[in-house]
């Protein structure tokens, strides 16, 4: 059932992406652009419903959290993508941001579905993973990870605007887009209401870990202290925003790179990490 | 009732200098001249004068013939030019039927104006009509065709986007701005010098959100002068460096031979700025603002031929736009003038026919009552709804055949198949016998 539901969430998030890309590039008028918009807006709106029906239903199928396997670890980091992004359309009306969330979200749920097909832990591990702090750990950390990518969005829309103003060419294109001004507050929100998110995904990390259970070396592995470094990355730049007054173009590359860091966080092998071996649920 | 237009404008070819001479812009010619188009009309036709800075153009219906020498003689007698005739005769078009519709769709639409897609013209266009239906010259024909004018060109503008975009230099100054600091931002403006140009600039700036106004002038009269205006204070000109740090745009329109705006001067105000983009409108020749000034990070820098180019990038983008707007403006003319053509010619004809045959039948059903008195209430009923039916069924292709006609293109060929329908139907020798 999930699975279905799972289907829907994806053919409703390429056509959001779709509509809302179309909008950003084609060529059409103020007139017909609301009915991409709308159409997009609905698209994503339906799309998160769905998924949240089917990340719901799934827990109640299998009876464990939602984040046991990569997979759905990473259907449920789409989700908070495209949640953050409807987070941007009521505050600033970003819909700019929303090809590229949507696009990734279904790129996500996508590639957890090939990476690990139909894959379920142990009962025992998920158990272990069903733990509050465990569950503080994953769910704080996939939150931050969600804000970093829509900064990250940001910062991109605020380069390519900056470009636009300075260069002075493609200023009929740039009325497509939203106000430098408002990408960058936007950028800096994402970010302020990250990064205490990740910085309490890592501390109950830290506090689990400690409490005896996991192997040995956590503290040194290459996961644990990439997290530190995108910690550090991510406060290095609230620093240069707030206090030393960084540009904001100096300040948007930081969240380029951020971004790259997540990614490579999420990536990355990790021993501290591994919580029993996934064998393939039966069909 | 047939349909004329008679005017000039700029693209007819003339000048300023003609165009004033026939305008009726001045207060009460407008009145004066809708009063006397009133009195020599006298209800044989309706009216409408539209007089912009443009454009003067009379629109009559009329259900009699006045020939184009003579609308044009009112329109020269209604402004109290008759005797230059000469002067203006050779600007001046006329248009009939679906042509002047059209016309008059693009006036509305922003099609026909000097800039295209400006939207004052809508303004002007209802203004022209509010007066004549004030004046009690505009009948159903011209009241009809004013209230479609208006839509259409209102619907032209949306579906095309011809109001999207700079009309000018200030205007294209607001749009960056936006494009910076999004709308109703509650920006800070300063301005130096207080010219005309400077002055718009700020005009359109709060009209797309900016809060606060400085003024800033060598003479210091002037920038207080301007402040009231534009509901802003005025500050000393030497002071003008201490706000930089405070303000999101400054417009700069001085005369000072040399610039005034240095990298010296701004780059030390940008480390006291609260965060946010500075963006510096130059419109001053020769340039106020030093040109490696908008070099420095988070300052956006214009000058006078940056923002021209955008009002031209923006014109044409609008004029490619036009040509679907000139399609759609084409295509409810037509069905515009088919419309009305339907009503004047198509309707009048089908209810004489539909009389005709009524008043035969009405005649026929009373001989049959005299020669049928036995019969009940019940059958008589049954007897008329059967004439009733026989009589629309008969009649049901005559009257489609005559709305297509009428709705079809106006030629002699639609006139005479109009008048094979009235000699068919005998409707002529009944409309001389109630002339008789």
């Amino acid at each position: 059932m999930s699975v279905a539901i799972l289907g829907l969430t994806l053919t409703c998030y390429l056509l959001g992406a779709m509509f809302l890309g179309a909008s950003l590039l084609l060529s059409t008028t103020e007139a017909r652009r609301p009915w991409f918009l709308i159409s997009g807006r609905l698209f994503a709106v339906i799309g998160a419903v769905l998924h949240g029906v089917a990340i719901g239903l799934r827990c109640i199928e299998l009876k464990h959290p939602p984040f046991t396997t990569p997979a759905e670890s990473l259907s449920l980091l789409a989700w908070v993508v495209v949640l953050v992004y409807l987070g941007l359309e009521v505050f600033w009306k970003l819909w700019a941001a929303g090809p590229f969330a949507l696009g990734l979200s279904f790129l996500m749920v996508v590639l957890g579905a090939v990476w690990s097909g139909r894959a379920a832990r142990t009962g025992q591990d998920a158990a272990l993973l069903g733990e509050n702090a465990v569950s503080l750990h994953i769910l704080a950390t996939i939150s931050a990870m969600g804000a970093f990518a829509l900064a990250f969005c940001c910062a991109a829309l605020y380069l390519v605007l900056h470009h636009i103003l300075k260069s002075k060419q493609g200023l009929v294109w740039m009325k497509r887009l939203p106000p430098l001004k408002t990408v960058e507050t936007a950028a800096f929100t994402l970010v302020a209401l990250g990064f205490p998110l990740l910085s309490l995904g890592i501390l109950s990390g830290m506090a689990r870990a400690m409490g005896g259970g996991l192997s040995p070396g956590w503290a040194t592995d290459p996961k644990t202290l990439m997290a530190y470094l995108v910690w550090g990355v991510y406060g290095v730049y609230l620093i240069a925003r707030l206090l030393l007054r960084w540009s904001p173009v100096r300040t948007a590359y930081i969240l380029l790179v951020g971004l790259v860091l997540c990614l490579i966080l999420l990536a990355i092998p990790s021993a501290a990490h591994q919580f029993g071996e996934v064998r393939p649920t039966p069909s | 009732m047939p349909l004329a237009l008679i005017g000039l404008s700029h693209n007819t070819g003339a000048t300023v200098e003609v165009r004033e001479k026939i305008a009726f812009t001045t207060p009460g010619t407008l009145a004066h001249a809708l009063h006397f188009l009133k009195t020599s009309l006298e209800g044989q036709a309706e009216a409408v004068l539209l007089s912009t800075c443009n454009r003067t153009e009379l629109y009559i219906a009329t259900s009699g013939n006045l020939s184009d020498d003579e609308i044009t003689e009112l329109l020269l007698e209604a402004r109290g030019i008759a005797g230059e005739a000469e002067t203006i005769c050779p600007y001046l078009r006329t248009r009939h039927g679906h042509q002047a519709i059209e016309h008059l769709f693009r006036v509305s639409a922003g099609l026909d104006s000097m800039i295209i897609g400006e939207s004052d013209v809508v303004r002007q266009v209802r203004d022209a009509y509010s007066s004549a239906s004030h004046a009690g010259i505009c009948g159903k024909t011209l009241n009809q065709l004013f209230h479609e004018a208006l839509r259409v060109g209102k619907q032209a503008r949306t579906e095309s986007d011809l109001g999207r975009g700079a009309f000018s230099i200030g205007h294209a100054a607001a749009e960056v701005a936006r494009n910076i600091f999004g709308v109703g931002r509650g920006q800070t403006v300063l301005l130096l010098g207080a010219g005309k140009m400077s002055e718009t600039t700020a005009r359109h700036l709060t009209a797309g959100g900016a809060a606060t106004v400085l003024v800033a002038n060598r003479t210091y009269d002037r920038a207080v002068h301007l402040a009231e205006a534009l509901n802003g204070r005025a500050i000393r000109y030497d002071e003008f460096a201490d706000y930089l740090a405070k303000v999101d745009i400054v417009i700069s329109s001085t005369s000072a031979p040399h610039p005034i705006v240095t990298r010296e001067v701004v780059e030390p105000t940008l480390r006291h700025r609260r965060r946010g983009p500075l963006f510096l409108i130059d419109i001053a020749v020769p340039r106020d603002v030093e040109s490696t000034v908008g070099e420095l990070p988070d300052v956006y820098l214009y000058d006078i031929d940056d923002l021209q180019q955008l009002v031209e990038e923006d014109m044409a983008e609008r004029r490619k736009r036009a040509v679907q707007a000139e399609a759609f403006v084409r295509d409810e003319a037509l069905a515009f003038a088919a419309k009305l053509r339907t009503q004047s010619v198509a309707v009048p004809l089908v209810s004489s026919m539909r009389a005709k045959v009524r008043t035969i039948t009405a005649m026929e059903l009373t001989k049959l009552r005299q020669r049928l008195p036995h019969l009940s209430d019940d059958d008589w009923q049954t007897i008329e709804a059967t004439f009733a039916s026989v009589e629309n069924r008969l009649l049901h292709d005559p009257t489609l055949r005559v709305k297509e006609y009428a709705a079809a293109a106006e030629n002699p060929e639609v006139e005479a198949k109009m008048a094979t329908v009235r000699e068919l139907f005998g409707l002529e020798q009944e409309e001389n016998a109630r002339r008789v």
